[in-house]
Order: structure tokens, then sequence, then C-alpha cells
């Protein structure tokens, strides 16, 4: 594995998982992602990913109840890790960090 | 919500290929997003579920097949598996023998094709910029009819096409100048008559022929020859040529600077010595205005590979092909020369597939016969499945998975198809120098050769498992529980309507072949015996010199002193193969806008007597000299006709600018092969020295004893040449070659053909009535007679037999009717051939199942109801 680097879509998949606690599974979190972040994405691809970040430990999940809407199948439900938080808020932070080291000037949008 | 559901087919293919633990929650998705749109709209909702299934095939999302607890191939697994294998292939040696040989007989014939088409694809493929060398062909047009040469005008200049690198004009011929004669450097030898060309340098730039000895860039001197290794050995002695001088044609000394590679058999250009245009020109006698207006073989190498048509329309700008030749209805064609050898037939200015049809045909018939003999081997084997039944079980019982056992079986399978495979390689390499004289080719590749060995392994792998797999299902499917009882029903052999099929299928493609060969028969048969009009057997074409011509009474008087010398004529057109026409023929009251065209020969005034022309009207012409001023013209009944003269005799005609007399009719005659149409003829006298061979007729059955005598008389007027000569009917062979070859090669696959099936059908019936044993016995207990059991007996096959002349006749018929419309004159249907071949095939299989049938009658039946 590519070391605990998080991808831009992999960020976002896991920031919805976070936002969509308790209840984030493919379905939701391909609609969030359009909803909130206008990403519209084929489920095969969200489940790629949910797959992915719960095989790099980022994630974990269990079935929920069997329910209607999927034909009496269950959802798998992912929740966050204590790893996947700690991902998160270091690409938080490493963000921030770096944003506050644009210098004033850079703001002026000139060339020297 | 519930009266919607996705569509079941991309659904089982997710079921099909999901890996288990992911399983619920795809489908729940591709489910859940299902419902959703399909509120709104069910169409959409189909695809995008359609489409969810296509995304999630994923390599993560797919279902891994897991290796399962136990080893299935261990080693002593294997060995066992082997050994059993070995054991079951001896104990039953007159089974394994028979499939054996049926599918080692069908895949040497497959092999034979194999190598054959490959050699057929591999002309001229050797050059090593073969994809960058185009052939050009010239279409000419006149009175609405294209006729097509491949051929160039040798002054073509191609500078101005930029993709050019290079062109060379060859000419090429069967005749003289072309061949000629040469003279070993032992003394008072006869003459070695070789095939040459003549050309410039570029030859051997353009083409990848390799020059093995002196200079690597020969022909720029007029006096120079280079000639192929094999020409070296035989014309001196220690091979030693470079820089010797060889008389050619016992006259001119040339000498030879290079000597080259002998040209490998899949060369569309064959030759064995190459001169400059210079000695060409000498010996025709026209200077270099003259040659340039000649057309040659013409090759063109480019600097990068394109395509033809681009090619072909740079040939027909201006440039290229000058007014001259477009004001002649003159237009250039460049074809791709690694396609020349398939492609190289053409009608009416179109390309025809030519040799590519028997290709594709033989390949189908190869392909044909490996299907035939692999439904032998799977019926065989699943039909004697019971005897492996107490075999299976046990393996079962004693903790066998299914697969393995299915393993076990297209092991079996394998293991023969390999033993068949190695045999039919070896009766290939043997029979191949047979096959070779059969074809009249060289192939000089083996099954080692090239890319050969990857095919023939991809081969086994197929045809085992093919083979195999079936019977293996089969086998592997029994039940040990009742198979160790003793519980044994006909259920267990496998599907009986799919054995019937494959009996169908098998039988179809017999007959199918069988038909049709019958049917290329007939038609070749027609051809070869139709009459043509003319005289064709017991003649000696002789190549003439100029010193024969001009002592042409004293060769006659020489040779007429053997009495089985019946006649000689000179023509310029040898009657079997008069190519071309003529349409600038006038005649009184002729219509001014018909146009028609007339095959007309030059020749001596013996010609209509040579080759046994009757004169039906008028009189013959007479043995005088040529009298310029009247010219007399014999004319054949259906030029008479298309006169529309009712007395033929004594009109003038026109033929060019001079005027002719008609001075007799001659019955109809063919002048070209029985593909083309029959033309009238009109024959004209011409000067010995405007002749192009010399005909000698003798009587049948002295054959040795005349072509001794012209020998004689031939050696009397040129005694430093040996002559050149030909058979008639060689010629009238050679003119027919491809068909006579697709004939002989037709009649020996139809007798594989029927070998194999007979085989099959063999095994299968001796097995049914085997099986059918106690049956007959308790039927005969119960007072059946013999004809009734005999009947039980062969009804099942005389329905399938049936069923398959249903299938195979429209095939065979289709085939065989586009195959005949090639021909002008054709045979009709022959029907009668599908009703022998039924009824051949029918009372085959009756004659098999009532011997072994009369066999098992014939037994009392209490010998074969006490053994239970």
């Amino acid at each position: 594995m590519k070391g605990t680097n998080l991808g831009e879509l992999e960020e976002l998949v896991l920031l919805m998982v976070g936002v969509l606690y308790p209840q984030a599974y493919g379905v939701a979190v391909m609609d969030e992602l359009e909803a909130q972040v206008g990403r519209s994405l084929n489920i095969s691809a969200v489940h790629a990913v949910l797959i992915r970040l719960e095989e790099k430990g980022l994630l974990k999940s269990k079935m929920s109840e069997p329910t209607e809407e999927r034909g009496g199948r269950r959802k798998r439900i992912f929740l966050l890790t204590a790893s996947g938080k700690r991902a998160l808020e270091e690409a938080n932070e490493m963000r921030n960090q770096l944003y506050h080291q644009i210098p004033k000037v850079a703001w002026q949008f000139k060339m020297i | 919500m519930k009266w919607l559901k996705p569509p079941q087919w991309p659904n089982r293919f997710l079921q099909w290929y999901c890996h288990p633990d992911l399983l619920e929650e795809i489908q729940g998705d591709a489910f859940e997003l299902f419902y959703r749109t399909a509120k709104k709209n069910k169409w959409k909702a189909n695809l995008q579920f359609v489409w969810n299934v296509i995304r999630f095939f994923r390599w993560k999302n797919i279902r891994k097949i897991k290796s399962t607890q136990t080893h299935q191939l261990s080693i002593a697994m294997l060995k066992n598996v082997f050994l059993v294998a070995f054991r079951n292939f001896f104990r039953q040696p007159a089974h394994s023998l028979l499939n054996v040989i049926g599918l080692s007989v069908a895949f040497a014939c497959a092999f034979l094709i194999l190598l054959w088409v490959s050699f057929e694809f591999s002309f001229d493929k050797f050059h090593s910029s073969n994809n960058r060398l185009y052939s050009i062909v010239s279409h000419v047009e006149a009175d609405g009819m294209v006729q097509s040469y491949p051929l160039a005008s040798a002054s073509i200049n191609t500078s101005s096409v930029p993709e050019v690198e290079k062109a060379v004009s060859i000419s090429t011929g069967s005749r003289w100048p072309h061949i000629l004669c040469f003279k070993p450097e032992s003394i008072n030898s006869e003459c070695v008559y070789l095939e040459g060309v003549y050309t410039n340098q570029n030859l051997f730039s353009v083409f990848s022929f390799e020059i093995v000895e002196g200079d690597p860039h020969p022909l720029n001197r007029p006096d120079h020859l280079v000639i192929s290794q094999k020409m070296a050995k035989l014309l001196f002695k220690d091979g030693q040529a470079i820089g010797k001088t060889l008389k050619v044609d016992s006259r001119e000394e040339m000498m030879v600077v290079s000597i080259m590679k002998d040209i490998p058999s899949n060369s569309s250009l064959q030759f064995d010595f190459a001169m400059p245009f210079a000695f060409l020109q000498k010996e025709w006698g026209i200077n270099e205005q003259q040659l340039s207006g000649q057309f040659f073989n013409t090759y063109i190498k480019t600097t990068v590979p394109v395509s033809a048509e681009v090619l072909s329309a740079k040939l027909n700008d201006e440039r290229v092909l000058t007014k001259e030749l477009k004001e002649q209805n003159v237009r250039y064609q460049a074809l791709p020369l690694k396609d020349w050898r398939l492609k190289n037939h053409f009608e009416g200015g179109q390309q025809l597939s030519g040799r590519m049809e028997y290709v594709v045909l033989f390949t189908i018939v190869g392909s044909l016969l490996v299907l035939i003999a692999v439904i032998n081997f799977i019926n065989m084997t699943t039909a004697r499945a019971t005897t492996r039944a107490k075999e299976i079980g046990v393996r079962k019982v004693t903790g066998a998975f299914r697969s393995s056992i299915v393993l076990q079986f297209v092991g079996e399978s394998f293991l023969i198809v390999l033993v068949s495979v190695l045999l039919a390689a070896l009766i290939t390499q043997l029979t191949l120098p047979l096959f070779n004289s059969l074809l009249g080719e060289q192939i000089n590749l083996s099954l080692v050769s090239g890319f050969l060995p990857f095919i023939l392994l991809a081969f086994l792998l197929i045809i085992s498992v093919l083979a195999g797999l079936y019977p293996a299902f089969v086998l592997s499917s029994f039940q040990p529980a009742r198979v160790l009882k003793n519980q044994l029903s006909a259920r267990m052999t496998g599907s009986h309507r799919l054995r019937q099929s494959l009996l169908v299928v098998q039988l179809s493609v017999a007959i199918g072949i069988i038909i049709f060969s019958g049917v290329l028969y007939r038609q070749l048969s027609f051809i070869i015996e139709k009459n043509l009009g003319f005289d064709r057997s017991n003649m000696i074409r002789v190549e003439p010199t100029a010193k024969l011509f001009n002592n042409f009474g004293v060769f006659k008087n020489e040779l007429f002193k053997d009495p089985a010398i019946q006649s000689v004529a000179a023509s310029n057109t040898n009657p079997l193969q008069a190519v071309g026409g003529n349409t600038d023929v006038e005649w009184p009251g002729k219509p001014k806008d018909q146009r028609i065209v007339f095959k007309t020969i030059g020749c001596s005034y013996e010609f209509a007597e040579t080759f046994g022309l009757k004169i039906l009207e008028g009189r013959n012409f007479q043995p005088r000299p040529l009298d310029s001023l009247n010219n007399e013209v014999l004319i054949s009944e259906e030029a008479a006709k298309v006169m529309n003269l009712k007395q033929p005799v004594g009109q003038v005609i026109r033929m060019g600018s001079s005027p002719c007399v008609i001075i007799g009719v001659i019955p109809d005659f063919h002048t070209e092969s029985l593909h083309a149409l029959r033309l009238p003829v009109i024959l004209h006298r011409v000067n010995y020295m405007h002749t192009s061979a010399i005909y000698v007729k003798y009587r049948p059955g002295t054959t040795q004893s005349s072509l001794a005598a012209v020998s004689k008389a031939y050696k009397t007027i040129e005694p430093d040449y040996t002559m050149k000569y030909w058979f008639q009917d060689d010629t009238f062979n050679e003119i027919y070659k491809t068909e006579i070859i697709a004939s002989r090669l037709v009649l020996v696959f139809t007798l594989v053909t029927l070998v194999i099936s007979g085989l099959g059908i063999a095994g299968l019936a001796t097995y049914n009535v085997l099986r059918r044993r106690k049956e007959i016995g308790i039927r005969r207990v119960f007072g059946a007679s013999v004809s009734q059991v005999m009947y039980t007996l062969t009804h099942e096959f005389s329905g399938i037999l049936l069923v398959a002349m249903l299938i195979a006749a429209p095939f065979a018929w289709y085939g065989a009717e586009r195959w005949l419309t090639g021909f002008a004159y054709r045979i009709d249907m022959p029907w009668w051939i599908f009703v022998v071949t039924l009824l051949g095939i029918g009372s085959a299989i009756l004659l098999i199942i009532l011997i072994q049938g009369f066999k098992t009658v014939n037994v009392n039946p209490s010998k074969t109801l006490r053994n239970e």
C-alpha cells in the first residue's frame, strides 16, 4: 500500500462517512457526495473507495438490518476508526499549515 | 414497487461473478438505485442497472477460485491417473486403436492442409521488404471488355511518385527467349533448357534474392549474367562459375558475374538466370525505343508501406500513365506482392479471389474432418462409459472430488489425442512428398518450422479439451451408490439426444463432402472429356527456330520418312490457349454498331488437317506459296452465323486493312479453357516465320518412336540444338491444373471422410447392438422374427440418416452450384449423386448393423438371458 496518504476522493469519502454517521453506506455516501460537493460518481467507484479505505484500516464496517428498499438485503454500514480520524486530522492540519505559510504578498496576484 | 424487478440476466451475471462476501451489499446498492429510478422511468432504471452491474465487474469484486482443501494433483494421484489411462488403453486395444487411427488420420489430413495453406500464405513473404513490394496490373478496356495483364509499360516512369523507392521491369515467359539452351562444360553435351528473366540492375535491390558469390550489384553490362547455384552446379563441374563465359543458345557468349541462391519455391517469380535487357533486344532485333514500347512484369518497392489504392491512384496520374496509354484505355493497378499468389485472378477488371477460394475450401474440409473425428471420439468414449462405472464409483467413495475425476478423463483424452497428434505428425512428414507430387508443388515447410509448432500445440490443447470435456462430465456424474449396486441405466451414458445430434452432424458433414466432391468430379471429367472441336491428343508441339522455318520443307520431308507421322502444321496461336480476341473484322452487311470478338489464328495451310478440322463447305487452303494479294480464310460455323452469311464461301471480308476471301467453313471449336465462352474463329494463312510453334500429329500408340523421329528430323536441320517440345495433352492438363489438383485432393479427402465416419458408425453400431443383447433375447423369446429384430435395430439409424441428408443436401447443392457457375460450360446439377450418396451410405450403415445384429440374433436367447 502506498503509505497512509489519502487521495482526494478518499479524503472526501472518509469525510462523508463521518458526516453521515451512523448511516453511512454506499448509496448514501454517493448521494451525499453529489449533494454536498457536486461530485457525481458511479456507485461502483464509491464502493471501491469504501472497500479500499476499510482495507487501509481507516474505516470499519458492520451489516445493518435487512431493509425493504433493497429487496430485503442488508446494508454495509461504515464507521470511522481511530486511525481514520487521525488521517483526517492530519490531512486537515497539513492543509491549514500550508495555507498559513502562504505569504501575504502572494494574495496580491502580482508577478515580481 | 414489488411488481418492478430489475432485468434478470444482468442480475444473474452479477450473482455469477461477484465474490460471495460482497454480493449482498453490491446487489443491495444496485437494487436500491434501480427501485429509486424505476419510480420515475423504468427504461432508465433498467439501463442504469445494467450499467452498474458492468461497472461493478472489477477485479476486487470478482469471485476468486479457491483451491480446495486437499491437493487435487499430488504426484501419486497423477501417477495413478496415468497408470489407469495406460491400462485402459491396452485393455480394449481394438477400441483404443480405432480411436487413435480415426483421430490421427483426420489430424494428418488437417496437418497436410495446414502445411499447404501456410505454404500458400508464405508466398513472396521472404523478401525482407515484403510489405513495401507491389506488382502492377494493367487493365485494358476494349469494346466493353476488360482484359487484365500482370504487366506494365517498360517505359513506366515512377519518379513523380514520392513513395516509390525503386521500380523494376522483368520480362518473363515460358518459351524462347526466356527458355534457352545451355550446354554443360563437358564436350558434346546436349542442351539443358533453363528458364530465365530479362531485367535491369534494380532486380536485386528491389527483391531479396540473395547473391552468394561475385558482384553484389550485377546486370550493369550487356554481356553479364547472373545464374543460380543450381544452374552453376549443372553447367560447371566444380560449381566454380564466376568469371567464366557461357554460350547462351549456342551462340552468344555471356560472362557469369554473380551466383544467386536458388529461388525458394514460395516465390511467385521463378528463374534460374537473369540477363540484362540488352540481350533480349539483340534476340528480338529491336532497338531501345522499340523495347520501351513493350510491356513487362513490373514491380515497385516503396519507401514506406502505403495502401495499394493510394499507390494505384498515383500510378494512374498523367505523369506515370502516359497519354498514349490512356488513349488505349489502359489503367494501372498496384497490388501488394504478398497477396499476389492468392488473389491474382481478374475478370472484367475486377480482382477475384482466385486461389484463395481453394485455400478456403480446403481449410473448411480440413476442419470438418477434424470435427468428424472428434465427434467419433466423443461418441465412442461416452458409449463405453459403463465399462468404467465401477472404477468411478470406487474413486468417488474413497473421496475423489468430481473435479478430479473430470481432470482424470480430460487427461485420458489428452493422452489419446497426444498419441494421435504425434502419429499424425509422423504420417504428415512421411506423406508430404506424395502430397507434393499430388499438388505439383514443392512445399518447403515442415511441421516444426516457423510458428507451426505453436499452432500444433494450441491444436493439441483445444482438441483434447473439446474431445475430453463432455465424456468427462458424463463419467464423473455417476452416483457411486447406484453404480456399485449395479444399477446401471442407459441414462448413465450421457444424453442419448446429444449423441444422436452428434451423429447427425457427422453424417451430414460426410454426406456434404461426398456430394460436393461427386459434383466436382463430374464437372472435371466433363471438361476433360468434352470434345473441344479439334484434336489435341497424339500431338507434339515443337519450339521452332529460324533455321527450321527457313527449311520447313526439308524438315517436313524428314518427318514423313517415318510412317507414324501423320501431318505437320505451324500456327501463331495454340488453339488450346488462344488468349485475346480480334474485333477488327468487317463483313458485307455488318451493322454499324455491332462489335463481335473473333479469334483469329494465323497458321500454315496444313492446320485444319493436322487438328482434325473437317471442311464443311468450300475447300481447304492450298499447298502453294502465300499470295499476298489473295488472302484466303477459313471461318467456323459460328463465325458464319454471326456474320449472317447464307453463302459464306466466296464472300469477301476485311480483317484489319486487308481484304480476305472466305474459301471454306470449318466446325466450331473451343480456343480457351471452358471457363470462357466459345468464340467464332477465323483461320488465315501466315508465313512460317510469323508462327510460334510447329505441331506434329502422329499415329496413336507411337509416342516414343514419333518423338524420336521428330527429334531426328530436328537434328538434321539444327545439329547444335536439342529440341524443345511439349505434348499438347500436357499443356491441356496444365490449363486445368488447379482443377485437376483440386479434384485429386477432394477425392483423397472424401476417402478419408468415408473411412473415418465409417469407423465411427461401425463402432457405435457395434456397441448399440451389444448393449441391446438382452432386449434382443427377450424379443426373440416372445417370438419376434429375425427381420422384426433387425428393424428395431436399424430404424433409429435410418431416421438419423434422413435428417443428416436433409441438412447436408442444401449446403452441398449451394456449394456445388456456386463452384459450377465459374464455368461457361458446365454440367447440370446431377441429382442422382444425391440419391446414390443417400442409398450408398444407408446401405453401408445397414450392412454394418446387420452383420453385428445377425451375430447376436443367432445366439440362443437362453444364453444371453442366463447371464445375469
